[in-house]
């Protein structure tokens, strides 16, 4: 088996007492989180601001060993993994649940880092649902103004939120040209973890604006 | 002696820039009515503007903080509550060392009407876990608790009028942070007063006594934690407690009070505050009178009930 198959059933299981709990979100997410996770060096953080793709961020933790199979198992039980992720979790620096709010908490670390004169990378996991969201576009602006090129965030491109398809929601698209719009340097890709990857390292040579990859979910 | 609350606190802030390095301070542009300008023009580097944006003004001092810093994030205190669930949800919830302080509290942006005169944020903020609440009486208790609300650690929401700060304190007396102030003793009603209704509670306190009645004064400034000690010690010699606050009667000063009394000291208490939106007003002083939070205003409504 593929990891990613691999990955992907051990969500099945994890999920399967609990109805599978946001099931969808955490699959079309695994992939984001394992890409971030796999290029993350030590200075950088990452923000799961859709924070009910929790379930794929723990499966996450389990492949580096930082989870065992039992304490997986655990999860929303009430002294156990937290349904939506939590700040005292590995490499959570915020707890998320209510959608929106991430990217505003990723400026304020990269902000505090220019003070300080500090490097790393503020990975933002987003919901293409979340951008609803009034706050993300705030942020947006305050990440673009202040030209904070170390805010990388990744929309979780599934084209699916709570009650149906994002575009009969309400309308995404053109997303691409409404963060270029907002100042964004962007980039659209694939939800495969070698090309996420790879659209990383090529934004690094962008300087001045912070950057967004649209991840689409093609299966 | 009247001086101005915002003064008071952008002038503060910039002793404290110039103290501790961590202090940065967030503006949802509004500094020149916050006075945060000052510590702008002090300390560029350390000043963050976001602009209109309270939502997104939490959710970055919520990042500062998590890098270390200790943001203060300011703005008027009726637009900040539109950020009450990303102060709960980010800041509250991980207990994150934000200082959020809100101006023209009350009815003291008199000019503007009632969409700018917040009469609920002591309530909203007091059923936060890990949220202390503060509310100075005058412009020295502003200065003097803004440095304590620095120097510990966690989430504070500070709360400020506009200009109209009557002195209640001596230069160098003692404030302490989560200690109830009493500034009268009095054997037959206790006034608890926070914010400017304690300049308000010593003035019908004097005209109680010309009545042949005593009155205790009690300054809560941090009204969570309470200082149930203090008040317990106090409302212990009175049959009635009355609570002076430039807020609605429910859930704030008066509803802890009556929390408190309710549960470990049976009393009447009598809720002096708003019931209503507040009004646009060239003055402030009328606006107060017409919201019945004037001393004549007050000591009336004693008087008729005692």
């Amino acid at each position: 088996m593929e990891l990613s198959e691999v990955l992907t059933a051990k969500l099945k299981e994890m999920l399967k007492p609990v109805n599978g709990f946001h099931m969808n979100s955490s699959i079309t997410c695994l992939r984001i989180m394992q890409a971030v996770l796999e290029i993350k060096k030590d200075n950088d953080i990452v923000i799961v601001s859709k924070g009910h793709s929790a379930p794929a961020f723990y499966v996450m933790l389990w492949k580096l060993g930082l989870l065992t199979d039992d304490e997986l198992m655990t999860f929303a039980h009430i002294d156990g993994l937290p349904s939506h992720v939590a700040r005292g979790l590995p490499f959570i620096e915020v707890s998320s649940g209510s959608l929106g709010q991430g990217l505003s908490v990723a400026n304020g670390i990269a902000l505090a880092n220019r003070i300080d004169g500090k490097e790393g990378r503020i990975f933002v996991i987003l919901g293409d649902g979340e951008l609803d969201e009034g706050q993300i576009w705030e942020a947006a602006m305050t990440s673009a103004h202040h030209k904070l090129d170390n805010v990388i965030a990744i929309v979780d491109r599934n084209f699916h939120q709570l009650t149906g398809g994002t575009e009969e929601i309400l309308a995404k698209e053109p997303l691409a040209e409404k963060w270029k719009a907002f100042g964004w340097e962007v980039r659209e890709v694939e939800n495969d973890v070698e090309k996420l990857k790879k659209v990383i390292m090529e934004l690094e040579k962008v300087k001045g604006k912070p950057k967004v990859i649209i991840a689409r979910w093609v299966e | 002696m009247i001086e101005s609350f915002r003064e008071a606190f952008g002038r503060a802030l910039v002793e404290i820039g110039r103290e501790n390095e961590r202090v940065v301070v967030i503006d949802a542009d509004v500094k020149g009515s916050t006075r945060t300008v000052y510590f702008e023009k002090a300390f560029p580097k350390r000043f963050i503007q976001v602009g209109i944006s309270e939502q997104d003004m939490i959710g970055t001092a919520a990042g500062l903080a998590i890098a270390g810093k200790i943001p203060v994030a300011s703005a008027f205190a009726s637009f900040l509550m539109r950020a009450w669930e990303q102060i709960r949800n980010t800041v509250a919830r991980d207990n994150l060392n934000v200082k959020i302080v809100s101006t023209h509290s009350g009815f003291s942006d008199h000019m503007d009407g009632s969409s700018h005169q917040c009469l609920e944020d002591i309530a909203l903020m007091r059923v936060l876990p890990n949220m202390r609440v503060v509310v100075p009486a005058d412009a020295y208790a502003t200065r003097v608790l803004l440095k304590q609300i620095i120097e510990i650690e966690g989430p504070v929401y500070m709360r400020l009028g506009r200009d109209y700060a009557p002195r209640v304190y001596n230069d160098g007396e003692e404030i302490v942070l989560g200690r109830a102030n009493v500034l009268r003793e009095g054997e037959d009603i206790l006034l608890v007063a926070t914010g400017i209704m304690v300049s308000v509670a010593l003035q019908v306190a004097d005209k109680l006594r010309e009545a042949g009645i005593s009155a205790g004064v009690i300054d809560v400034h941090t009204i969570k934690p309470f200082d149930e000690d203090t008040l317990l010690k106090l409302a212990k010699r009175v049959n009635t407690v009355v609570t002076l606050e430039e807020h609605t009667i429910y859930g704030g000063l008066g509803g802890a009070v009556a929390e408190i009394l309710s549960e470990k000291m049976p009393k009447r208490v009598i809720r002096i505050g708003t019931t209503e939106f507040g009004r646009s007003s060239r003055d402030y002083i009328s606006l107060l009178d017409r919201y019945g939070l004037t001393a004549d205003k007050v000591y009336d409504k004693i008087a008729g009930v005692v």
